[in-house]
């Protein structure tokens, strides 16, 4: 039962990545040009970009019409695959940029990361003239984008609006409009008629016991309907505040009407789905796509409508994710590769391309004048999906920080959750709890 | 080493070079032959130096740094007294502690009577018995908890479906604290105590058949004999096997890693999940060695204590 070997391992690998990041103390300081480190402003050669699955195929079908209009520049589209990305992102980080991709696709969950642990490891994209599209992409991304010293370092590409998809099927069954519910604590309140006429059926899936991985996915978007998050943007923790306990307190209500199916492990949800017992999907834009593409049989009974909001009158969109295409600092052609992020996501042309080439739905709002947001579809009854989709993004949300620390509060928030499903916490406590936690493991303050 | 240095070279006493040059010489050779088994250690040296002695060094220092990437900074005691004040620390100390405690005796217990199964002479095909206790130790311990994972679902595990079967009520293996951490003992014992089961056997082997068959002519019933002379006699096994599995437990990582997560609420959280989880999800590596080192000093003191209580004192 020796486990030796692991831990020694374990030491190895930090005391490694450690050293790295010694290393990228000494080689991340110098600085030239616009963009900071030690990269060079090239604006020829041959653009490497760093992406994943769809989104890199995406990327692709923007290449061709760029190496045109561009001539003396390359595009080079590398699929690395997500999660392993995130890893060469944050190894090439601490080595001070060595062995980066120019171009570098970015969760919005990493983003404030980097920028927070990497200082310089990314270029100022303010240098090139960025802050010239501010005002084009979804409102609430901007802040994402920014850094503390208010330059933007990166561009959005994709957006997720939060979206209400709901089984009509059911919701008629029961006699009820979903589109009347303006908040969730209306949803508890037809709880039993809604049971009564469809046994066995619940609202939404979630994994109570949050194993083997947190499912806050729900409770995040509800503190992002309200303008809330884990922390505010000042990076100070607020996960114990009004509205995040508002939140976990509208679903311990969902569940309390027994409206919260069990979703044990981590195909427990898609088995329910499969099943058709949920009769709601509280899920963001790329989830058009996928219940058409995973749930097939079930064409025809989906609907989608905007969130209910969790206070009355309150907020009816919430961006719930977004990812960002950013220039590493070490590149030696960062003008060549601000070029091309700002040709693939700064023209309606390039945006619908890869939107029709990988899905990814577009931050850029003129995007959305294109006839394919207003195309109908079987699966949703006729209802267009991408026009909600583009209607919530143009109305945007409250930027959400995510700060360097989300992991860790993501954790804590999950067992948080997990109390109150399996303990019958209360979340003003448990959360509160959380984030004491949080402030002693981060060092950061209590807002 | 004098008494086997070479004379001093005849060409330097034919040439006339100085006496000071022949005790150059002299000195280069005795060099030559004293180096020779460092140089040709020196692979093995440098890469226990780089990937063993650094590391571990390196480690203790950087429990001395907060931060992380290229904004570390040194903190001095800060991360031990953090670790102090961490709940969630002191539940995976916990958890690991009552695993420890449930599961080590519970396995070598096992491992116990199943060796003297296997050992007996009244028990037909022991071979094959022998390599069926042995074959849970060699799967891979992440196949272990992916395939426990399976058997313990919930809804359609195997587990669940055969208690149902029997009339018996279904248990949440993996969603209820407590039968998460069993499970977690479940998977520990069925993977170890055929490997602690063998080197019982291998210990077995050793005790003189005389001395059973004294004791049979002495009247001695099977009890008696299992007490007065299995157990004596296997005592430095004994003390190995739970000396490594109390280090092994504490080390506990795969299985609940791939089972459990360390959830549900942190029920089955080991300290090497949290030290991982610092490590390589909040890349907080300061307070990861931190962690490590404390469960380094953990694992020597119960070391040491278990060698003084269990140990031969005669020795």
């Amino acid at each position: 039962m020796s486990h030796l070997s692991r831990r020694d391992l374990l030491r190895a690998s930090g005391a490694g990545l450690l050293a790295l990041a010694a290393g990228g103390t000494l080689t991340a300081c110098g600085g030239s040009g616009p963009g900071g480190g030690q990269g060079g402003d090239a604006d020829t050669g041959t653009v490497t970009v760093w992406s994943w699955a769809t989104a890199a195929a995406a990327l692709r079908a923007v290449v061709p019409a760029f190496e045109k209009d561009n001539p003396g520049i390359k595009v080079d589209v590398q699929d690395i695959g997500n999660p392993a990305i995130w890893d060469k992102i944050t190894v090439g980080l601490a080595a001070g940029g060595q062995g980066l991709g120019d171009v570098l696709h970015i969760g919005c969950d990493y983003l404030p990361g980097y920028l927070e642990k990497f200082p310089g490891g990314l270029a100022d994209l303010s240098g090139f003239g960025a802050d010239a599209h501010k005002d084009k992409f979804a409102k609430g991304l901007w802040p994402v984008v920014t850094g503390k010293d208010g330059h933007a370092y990166a561009l959005p590409w994709e957006v997720n609006p939060l979206g209400f998809f709901y089984r009509k099927d059911y919701f008629d069954r029961a006699g009820i409009d979903p589109t009347t519910l303006a908040t969730w604590d209306d949803l508890t309140a037809i709880a039993d008629r809604f049971k009564a006429a469809n046994p066995g059926i619940s609202l939404i899936g979630i994994n109570k016991a949050a194993n083997p991985d947190p499912d806050l996915d729900f409770v995040q978007s509800l503190m992002q309907l309200q303008g809330a998050f884990y922390f505010d943007l000042q990076g100070r923790i607020t996960l114990g505040s009004e509205p995040d306990v508002r939140a976990l307190t509208t679903l311990q209500h969902l569940d309390q009407a027994g409206l919260v199916a069990d979703a044990p492990g981590s195909q427990g949800w898609a088995t329910l789905m499969k099943a058709g017992k949920l009769a709601v999907a509280p899920m963001p834009a790329w989830a058009a796509h996928y219940l058409e593409a995973k749930f097939a049989d079930q064409r025809g009974n989906w609907r989608l409508a905007k969130p209910p909001a969790v206070t009355p009158g309150g907020r009816r969109t919430a961006l719930v994710n977004s990812t960002h295409l950013t220039v590493s600092a070490s590149s030696p052609r960062r003008r060549a590769a601000w070029k091309f992020v700002e040709y693939a996501l700064t023209r309606p042309a390039s945006v619908n391309a890869m939107f029709n080439a990988g899905g990814v739905f577009p931050a850029l709002l003129e995007a959305y004048a294109d006839p394919m947001y207003a195309a109908p579809s079987a699966y949703y009854g006729g209802q267009s999906p991408l026009k909600t989709f583009a209607e919530l993004a143009t109305d945007g949300g409250d930027p959400t920080n995510y700060s360097g620390d989300y992991a860790r509060a993501l954790k804590l928030a999950s067992d948080a959750q997990t109390k109150v499903f399996l303990k019958g916490g209360d979340p003003a406590t448990v959360l509160q709890d959380a984030a004491r936690q949080l402030a002693q493991q981060t060092g950061r303050t209590v807002a | 080493m004098t008494a086997t240095a070479p004379p001093a070279t005849p060409s330097a006493a034919l040439t006339g070079k100085p006496a000071k040059e022949a005790v150059r010489a002299h000195r280069r050779a005795r060099l030559r032959r004293t180096a020779l088994p460092y140089l040709l250690l020196a692979p093995a040296l440098i890469t226990f130096g780089v990937f063993k002695a650094y590391p571990v060094v390196d480690s203790l220092l950087l429990s001395f740094s907060t931060g992380s990437g290229t904004a570390t900074r040194a903190a001095g005691l800060a991360n031990y007294r953090r670790l102090l004040d961490d709940p969630l620390f002191w539940t995976a100390l916990r958890n690991t502690g009552e695993i420890l405690v449930v599961q080590v005796p519970l396995m070598l217990g096992l491992a116990l009577l199943m060796a003297v199964g296997i050992n007996s002479v009244l028990v037909r095909w022991r071979a094959v018995w022998r390599l069926g206790v042995f074959m849970p130790a060699v799967t891979g311990l992440v196949a272990t908890g992916v395939m426990f994972a399976f058997l313990l679902k919930r809804d359609d595990g195997a587990v669940n479906w055969l208690l149902d079967a029997a009339g018996l009520p279904t248990v949440d293996w993996l969603g209820e604290p407590f039968w998460a951490r069993m499970s977690v003992v479940l998977v520990l014992t069925w993977h170890y105590t055929g490997y602690n089961a063998v080197i019982y056997l291998a210990g077995l082997q050793g005790i003189p058949r005389e001395l059973y068959e004294a004791a049979m002519v002495d009247g001695a019933g099977p009890v008696r004999r299992f007490t007065a002379i299995t157990v004596p006699a296997l005592r430095p096994v004994l003390l190995f096997t739970v000396v490594l599995s109390t280090i092994g437990t504490l080390q506990l990582f795969d299985e609940p890693y791939v089972l459990t997560g360390g959830g549900p609420d942190n029920a089955t959280l080991t300290v090497s999940m949290y030290l991982y989880q610092n490590g390589f999800r909040y890349f907080d590596f300061g307070y990861a060695s931190a962690i490590a080192y404390a469960l380094t000093l953990l694992v020597a003191v119960l070391g040491a204590v278990q060698m003084r209580l269990v140990g031969d004192k005669d020795r």
